[in-house]
């Protein structure tokens, strides 16, 4: 009796530990660089490497606390503005698309699939040079000429468009799934009780898929923040454009001569702004762990099999 | 009657979003061999450039998923089966890597390789992790090790518990529960999501950028070269490459429905 408690206990060890090392990893990785939020201005300055300009200009320009500046706010400002919106897009969009793929029989409905499932092992470049090659070249091309504005390298088209295709994607596959698990059956009874098409949905399946829906929702929204590439092929970097090249209205929303979030992340780095650069991602952690945490506790299940 | 009618537009509304929807993602799809032309396309595949590349893609993509599955496997199979306080804590910073951006995991990693384990490996024995083929790895190995886990952890959900514990009653030990019945069953959920995971690392990117950087040759897995040749101004190399990664996520995505999974990552 005392050999097999044993024998449970060495299995479970033996699981433990390679779940344990994953977290600690994980843990180690995310946490150990917070120690760079917290670099004093003089440490700043102090540092040997600071810049390279002509004439000895610094480049560096980052001299601790963040929080004071207003490029960290107008970023984040711009990037949960548009996320917003392009989760609420994804959702008016995405619910009956996802509805329909579950419930009609559209043809060819296996390619539908593997088109929409293949997006999430897609390379992000792959998905900014489609965007980039789609908008700048034919037909498009064309018709952003006879229209006088352009959609790539632009906040309001441009960077909802880039953060919409993989947000889309994610939220419609979990919203499938979802519909997918509700027995159809629920409908067909409330048809055959005297409600039409519509009121089936509204009264039936949606109250059932309400937990599912949610949690596509948090997944395009989390998708839309965790956006990187499709934003820097499709709009590139904005902090560096002169105040003239913005509209009145992303004036009014604080948004202009910002970057997108993940992007400023690199942008920062890149400029040697490294501190600068982990506390914008340190704001990306946080969301992101939160968004995680909640779609965890609701319990949303992700499978291939 | 007149009432059914009214409830007409719900189903083709959905439809006709579905249409449209579909439309604007097969012309991204389609557009880059529309720009490119055929001729062109046996052009830039006809070279060698393109088949070191993606040679290198493969075979870090198919080292990482290795690691990455050794770790992965009884990761998931914890994390499915296991309760323990605040499993959903664990579970949310285990999950970390593959929810927030990869420029921020790619960030991280540059911080973290000056640090403890990476400069004591680099000062004591002659491995450089940073800006070679390893330091490629090791983003991949970040990523898909979460990602892997993730899928596990849903391949072993799929499994009722109630077999395992009949093998447990039956007398046999845990260690042959698991590798006699858990394994066997899991086996199609398991190569469904290898496939899966290995393109994901085919897929990887956005952390070399900031960690490892590009060199020709050496560290240019393909997605990765479509950002340097778009710099250097190079379309034609870049959609060509582009289609290539494309039929590569297709294909492993295809092979994956063909072995029966459902593909709901999340």
């Amino acid at each position: 009796m005392s050999g097999k408690i044993k024998g449970r206990r060495q299995f479970n060890a033996f699981f433990y530990s390679f779940a344990g090392f994953l977290f600690l990893y994980s843990a180690y990785l995310f946490l150990s660089n917070l120690d760079q939020v917290f670099v004093t201005e003089a440490a700043v300055k102090t540092r040997e490497v600071t810049g390279w300009g002509e004439d000895g200009e610094i480049l560096n320009q980052f001299a601790g606390g963040f929080w004071k500046d207003v490029y960290f706010w107008k970023s984040l400002n711009l990037t949960l503005i548009i996320t917003v919106l392009t989760t609420l897009i994804a959702t008016v969009a995405g619910v009956p698309a996802a509805y329909a793929l579950s419930r009609y029989s559209i043809p060819g409905k296996s390619v539908i699939d593997v088109l929409f499932s293949s997006l999430m092992v897609m390379p992000g470049s792959v998905i900014g040079i489609c965007l980039i090659v789609m908008f700048n070249y034919g037909p498009l091309w064309d018709l952003q000429n006879m229209l006088g504005f352009k959609f790539a390298h632009s906040i309001f088209p441009g960077m909802l468009i880039a953060s919409l295709v993989l947000s889309f994607a994610f939220g419609m596959s979990a919203w499938k799934a979802t519909f997918d698990s509700i027995n159809p059956r629920f409908e067909q009874v409330a048809r055959t009780l005297g409600s039409n098409r519509w009121q089936a949905f509204r009264t039936v399946t949606f109250p059932l898929a309400k937990t599912g829906i949610v949690t596509g929702i948090i997944l395009a929204w989390t998708r839309a923040m965790a956006e990187f590439s499709a934003v820097l092929f499709f709009c590139g970097t904005f902090g560096e454009l002169p105040a003239s090249r913005f509209s009145d209205f992303t004036k009014f929303l604080q948004m202009d001569q910002a970057d997108w979030l993940s992007v400023a992340v690199w942008a920062q780095v890149e400029f040697g702004n490294i501190e600068y650069g982990f506390a914008l991602a340190f704001v990306l952690v946080f969301i992101g762990g939160i968004s995680v945490y909640i779609m965890h506790r609701i319990g949303a299940k992700g499978y291939v099999w | 009657m007149g009432q059914k009618r009214r409830g007409g537009w719900w189903p083709a509304l959905c439809i006709g979003l579905t249409g449209t929807i579909l439309l604007i993602y097969v012309l991204l799809a389609a557009s880059n061999w529309i720009y490119l032309g055929w001729h062109d396309t046996l052009y830039f595949f006809s070279k060698s450039r393109m088949w070191e590349r993606l040679w290198l893609t493969v075979w870090t993509a198919t080292v990482s998923t290795c690691l990455s599955l050794v770790i992965g496997i009884p990761a998931g199979y914890a994390l499915s089966r296991f309760k323990f306080p605040c499993r959903y804590l664990f579970a949310s910073i285990i999950d970390l890597p593959i929810v927030v951006s990869p420029a921020v995991v790619g960030a991280f990693l540059f911080g973290i390789t000056t640090r403890f384990p990476f400069d004591w490996v680099s000062e004591h024995y002659d491995i450089y992790i940073g800006r070679n083929v390893y330091g490629v790895l090791l983003v991949q190995f970040t990523v898909t090790v979460a990602f892997c886990t993730r899928l596990m952890k849903a391949s072993f959900d799929m499994i009722p518990t109630r077999f395992e514990a009949v093998s447990n009653t039956l007398g046999a030990s845990p260690f042959r529960t698991f590798f006699k019945v858990v394994l066997p069953m899991a086996k199609n959920g398991i190569i469904a999501s290898m496939i899966v995971v290995w393109a994901r690392a085919a897929a990887e990117w956005e952390g070399l950028m900031l960690f490892v950087g590009a060199t020709e040759g050496k560290t240019d897995i393909m997605p990765f070269a479509i950002y340097l040749d778009w710099n250097g101004g190079m379309m034609g190399w870049v959609t060509s490459m582009s289609i290539v990664c494309m039929l590569m996520a297709v294909s492993a995505i295809s092979a994956m429905k063909i072995i029966g999974g459902k593909s709901n990552v999340w």
